[in-house]
């Protein structure tokens, strides 16, 4: 059953990676890496790192997205 | 052309890539390098020689500290590079006074109604940092995240006024600062910098000494995340 769980964690991992390129639209991109940062948070717990899911969590999902955010708002949103 | 190359080179360099991935242990196998030759011994005798029960913990600040105080060095020069690059030659800076498009009653109810609980929580995780998974690291990147969340809320000029101006410089170089002290204080103590008494009766010491780093490197980190933040956003 684990097994199941972490396969289509992996599977999401990719999805939103492969996502994360594909688009051309940055903001979706911020908020699509913010998503893999959570995946990667559950599968950090899972294999039994709760510090570093912890700091996944805070820096990835949280911080790293706004800092994004504040730079897309001061360039531009859409790739060239 | 180029399409066929990229996939040859990427071909190339899965095939060693998975290879390797074949040969690993598997997951939780006792006999994995993770769990023996030094990991061993930290399991083992960590909690009670570096003083925390966390064996992370134990390793970051304690076994691993000089690693970790270059590492909280670089956290402070990416401060330094952030506000040299968008701060440099300009006489003063113009703070936006409020948000253009002031945030919906929704989202200053519930920031407001969480903020409290954010702050409970961030210094729970930096206090309990040597016993539970957490420390300064994690629970200063939630106070900054909390910050970010209340700058949202009130303002940047609102929010600032949460770190004192003439306190900020030292506050947004407290970890290195910190580290540098514990530094000292274990140059002076055991002869060693960094070096933690290694006295059977001084736990208690070693405790301290760990704790008041987990709160240089809490309030360090989140001073540093609010400035970068509020550097990037307040110049338009």
């Amino acid at each position: 059953m684990s097994q199941v769980f972490d396969i289509v964690l992996l599977l999401l991992l990719i999805t939103c990676a492969v996502a994360v390129i594909r688009s051309k639209d940055l903001l979706a991109a911020a908020i699509i890496f913010s998503a893999y940062s959570l995946i990667m948070c559950i599968i950090w717990q899972l294999r039994g790192a709760p510090d570093v899911a912890m700091t996944e969590a805070a820096v990835g999902a949280g911080v790293t997205t706004v800092l994004f955010l504040v730079t897309i708002s001061r360039t531009v949103r859409r790739e060239k | 052309m180029k399409k066929a190359l990229v996939s040859a080179l990427l071909i190339l360099t899965a095939i060693p890539l998975l290879l390797a991935v074949g040969q690993l242990p598997p997951h939780g196998s006792a006999k994995s390098p993770a769990y023996e030759h030094v990991s061993a011994y930290y399991l083992e005798y960590g909690a009670e020689e570096a003083g925390a029960e966390n064996i992370v913990t134990d390793v970051i600040l304690n076994y691993r500290g000089f690693d970790t105080n270059g590492e909280v060095t670089v956290i402070f020069t990416a401060l330094a590079a952030v506000m040299g690059v968008l701060l440099l030659g300009r006489e003063s800076r113009h703070p936006v006074e409020q948000p253009t498009y002031p945030p919906s009653i929704v989202v200053r109810f519930i920031v407001r109604l969480l903020a409290p609980f954010i702050a409970m929580f961030a210094i729970y995780v930096i206090l309990n940092g040597h016993v539970s998974p957490g420390g300064g690291f994690q629970g200063g990147t939630i106070l900054g995240a909390l910050a970010i969340a209340l700058t949202l809320v009130l303002g940047e000029n609102e929010a600032r006024r949460l770190i004192p101006e003439g306190a900020r410089p030292w506050l947004q170089a407290a970890a290195p600062l910190t580290f540098v002290g514990i530094g000292l204080a274990g140059l002076t103590d055991v002869g060693v910098y960094l070096g933690f008494p290694t006295v059977e009766t001084l736990t208690w010491v070693r405790t301290m000494w760990l704790l008041m780093l987990e709160i240089g490197i809490g309030l360090g980190g989140a001073v540093i995340i609010s400035s970068i933040f509020w550097t990037m956003e307040g110049e338009r």
